[in-house]
C-alpha cells in the first residue's frame, strides 16, 4: 500500500484536491443530495469493493485498478471531509445561526 | 454535525471527475508500475540459482515460473518474490528440475567439434565443464547439449571435469558417465594416449568406476627401407624406449653389412608385446633382400622386395612365420631379383674379398652355429658364388689363439662346414666348395688383445 501511495502520489494528490474542492462547494451547494437509500446502497457497494480488494480476489491489472480506484476514492472522500469541515467553520463564523 | 452530514450527501458530483482522473491514472501508471516491479523482482532473484526463470507482471501480480534445484531453493525463491515491496500476489508456477534416472552425462569428439551432452546438476557446474573443455581443447568448437537435472551422484563435478580433460587426448570418441560408471570408446590422438587415459582414470573420485574402456591407440608403426643404390637402410616410426632403440640400431648394424643406416626412429609407449624380438627378426629377413621394405604395424609384419636367389624366398617366408612371437602375423611379398651376370674367377675373388672386408660371418660363441644376424652377408656371398659357376671355392675357418689348438682346429673346421652347408642349402653344388679349418695357425693380428682376437676369428673365401 505504501509503495502504491509513493508510486502514484501525484494522482492521489489530484484526488485529494478534487475532494477538497468538492467538499468546499458542497456546504453551500443547493442541489439535491443523495437519498438515504442510495447512500446505503453506495456504501454497500463501496464495502463490497473494499472487501474484494482486501481479499485480493480480483486478479492482475483489474486488481491493481481496483486498488488504485479505492485509494483515490478514499483520498477524495477525505479531501471532501476536510473541505466541508473547513467551509463549515468559515460559514458558521460569518453568518450566525438564526 | 448534522450540517456536515447533509453536505456529505452532496459530495457525489465530484466522483465524475474523480472517475476520469482514475481512468487517467490507470492509463498512465499501469505499464510503469509493472516495469518497476519486474525490475525489482529480477534484481531480488539475482543470487538465486534457478533454471528457466520467467517473471510476468500484470498490475501488481507476479506470475513466477522457474525450475528450482531443491524444494528449499524453490520455496526460498517464491518467498523472495513475495517480499518484493509492491507485489500484491505471486502466482507460483515454479517446480523442481526433473530428476534423471539413470543420471547420464557425456562428452563426444568428432572431426569437427566436441559435444557435451546429458545431465548436469547445476548451472555453475555446467559452466565449469564448458570452461574446462575450452581450456583443454584450445580452438576446437564446443557444442553444449547439456540439460539441468536433479539426481547427480556425489562428486559428479570432479568426475566429469576429469573426463572432460581426457577428451583432448582423443582423436574421436565418446566418454559417457552413467550414474557412477564410466564408459569410453574411440581412438586416441597419439600413441600412448589410451595408456595415459587409463592412468588418469585411476584418479576418479571415490565411488566412480570404469565400466568399459575401449579407447584404441593409433597403430604402432615401424618401417625400414633398404635402398641398394644409395646403400642406405632408412628406419622410421616408433620404438618403445632408448634401450630397444640402441639394441635395434646395433642389430641393424650387424645385419646390414656395408649399408649406411639412416635412423629416424622416435621413442613412444604403446608397442605391442614382443616388438623388439619380432623387429630384429624381420630386419634379419629384410637384410637378405637386394632391395625391399619392411612395415611393422602393431603385430603385423609386411615384407616386400627382391631376394637374391630362389631358395631365399622360401627360407624367408617359413623363417618369419615359424619364429615370430605368438600373436604376430607376417605377410611376405618377395620376388627373386634377376640373376647377375657371370664373372671370371678373379672378379669373383675380388667380390668375396670386398664383402668380407665390410663385415664378418658371426657364430655363436664357441660353437659352429651361424649367428642369424649374418644371413644377409651369407646371401650376398652365395649370390657371388653363383656368379662364378665354374670355380671351386675354398672356405677357410680361422679361430683366435684362445684355448687348445686341437679344439680350435675342430671348431674352425665345423664353422667352415657350416658356411658350406648354408650355401649348399641355397642350391649350390657341394662339390664346388672345399671347407678347410686352420684353427689358430694363421693369425692376421696379435692374439694378445680383444681387437686382435676378433680379427683372427674369421671365414675366408678363396677362389681356386
Amino acid at each position: 500500500m505504501v509503495t502504491l501511495a509513493t508510486f502514484s502520489w501525484s494522482w492521489l494528490l489530484g484526488a485529494a484536491v478534487l475532494g477538497f474542492g468538492m467538499g468546499w462547494i458542497a456546504v453551500v451547494h443547493r442541489g439535491r443530495g443523495v437519498s438515504k437509500t442510495a447512500a446505503i446502497w453506495l456504501g454497500a457497494a463501496g464495502a463490497l469493493l473494499l472487501a474484494l480488494a482486501l481479499a485480493r480476489l480480483v486478479p492482475g491489472r483489474f486488481g491493481y485498478w481496483l486498488d488504485l480506484g479505492l485509494m483515490m476514492l478514499a483520498v477524495y472522500l477525505a479531501g471532501c471531509a476536510v473541505g466541508s469541515w473547513l467551509r463549515h467553520l468559515v460559514v458558521s463564523r460569518h453568518s450566525p445561526v438564526t | 454535525m448534522r450540517e456536515f452530514l447533509r453536505s456529505s450527501s452532496k459530495w457525489w458530483p465530484g466522483t465524475i471527475p474523480l472517475a476520469i482522473l482514475w481512468g487517467l491514472a490507470c492509463w498512465n501508471t499501469t505499464a510503469p508500475i509493472e516495469a518497476d516491479l519486474a525490475a525489482r523482482a529480477n534484481a531480488a532473484l539475482k543470487d538465486t540459482v534457478l533454471d528457466k526463470t520467467q517473471l510476468m507482471v500484470a498490475g501488481r501480480d507476479v506470475t513466477f515460473r522457474a525450475e528450482a534445484f531443491s524444494e528449499q531453493g524453490r520455496s526460498a525463491a517464491v518467498a523472495t518474490i513475495e517480499a518484493v515491496p509492491g507485489v500484491r500476489l505471486v502466482n507460483d508456477e515454479t517446480k523442481l528440475v526433473a530428476e534423471a534416472v539413470p543420471y547420464v552425462w557425456s562428452v563426444e569428439r568428432d572431426v569437427v567439434r566436441v559435444t557435451l551432452g546429458g545431465n548436469t546438476p547445476l548451472p555453475a557446474i555446467k559452466a565449469k565443464l564448458l570452461d574446462a573443455a575450452r581450456n583443454s581443447l584450445g580452438g576446437v568448437e564446443i557444442a553444449d547439449r547439456m540439460s539441468l537435472s536433479r539426481g547427480a551422484p556425489n562428486r559428479f563435478d570432479a568426475a566429469a571435469l576429469l573426463l572432460v580433460d581426457q577428451i583432448s587426448r582423443l582423436k574421436d570418441g565418446k566418454i559417457t558417465l552413467t550414474d557412477t560408471k564410466v564408459t569410453l570408446s574411440g581412438m586416441a590422438r597419439e600413441l600412448g594416449g589410451s595408456e595415459a587415459i587409463a592412468a588418469a582414470l585411476k584418479n576418479l573420485p571415490e565411488g566412480f568406476s570404469v565400466a568399459s574402456n575401449d579407447i584404441k591407440s593409433p597403430p604402432y608403426v615401424f618401417q625400414a627401407v633398404k635402398d641398394p643404390v644409395a646403400l642406405t637402410l632408412t628406419l622410421t616410426g616408433y620404438v618403445p624406449d632408448n634401450a630397444v632403440h640402441a639394441a635395434l640400431a646395433a642389430a641393424a648394424g650387424r645385419q646390414f653389412v656395408g649399408d649406411n643406416i639412416v635412423d629416424n626412429l622416435k621413442a613412444s609407449v604403446g608397442a605391442p608385446q614382443g616388438f623388439s624380438n619380432a623387429v630384429v627378426m624381420a630386419l634379419g629377413a629384410l637384410s637378405r633382400l637386394s632391395t625391399g621394405s619392411l612395415v611393422v604395424t602393431d603385430r603385423s609384419i609386411r615384407l616386400s622386395g627382391h631376394a637374391l636367389f630362389e631358395q631365399a624366398v622360401g627360407q624367408i617366408r617359413t623363417g618369419l612365420s615359424k619364429e615370430l612371437p605368438q600373436g604376430w602375423q607376417s605377410q611376405v611379398e618377395v620376388a627373386v631379383k634377376p640373376a647377375a651376370a657371370s664373372v671370371d674367377p678373379t672378379v669373383c675373388q675380388q667380390l668375396f674379398s670386398d664383402l668380407l672386408g665390410k663385415g664378418k660371418i658371426r657364430f655363436e660363441s664357441g660353437k659352429a652355429n651361424i649367428d642369424p644376424d649374418s644371413v644377409g652377408l651369407l646371401d650376398r656371398l652365395t649370390e657371388t658364388a653363383m656368379r662364378c659357376p665354374s670355380s671351386v671355392i675354398e672356405v677357410a675357418g680361422h679361430t683366435d689363439g684362445d684355448g687348445e689348438a686341437a679344439s680350435n682346429q675342430a671348431l674352425s673346421e665345423r664353422r667352415a662346414q657350416a658356411v658350406v652347408d648354408y650355401m649348399v642349402k641355397a642350391g649350390l653344388p657341394a662339390e664346388r666348395f672345399r671347407p678347410v679349418g686352420y684353427g689358430s695357425t694363421q693369425p692376421v693380428a696379435a692374439n694378445d688383445n680383444e681387437d686382435g682376437k676378433a680379427q683372427n676369428r674369421r671365414i675366408e673365401f678363396t677362389v681356386r
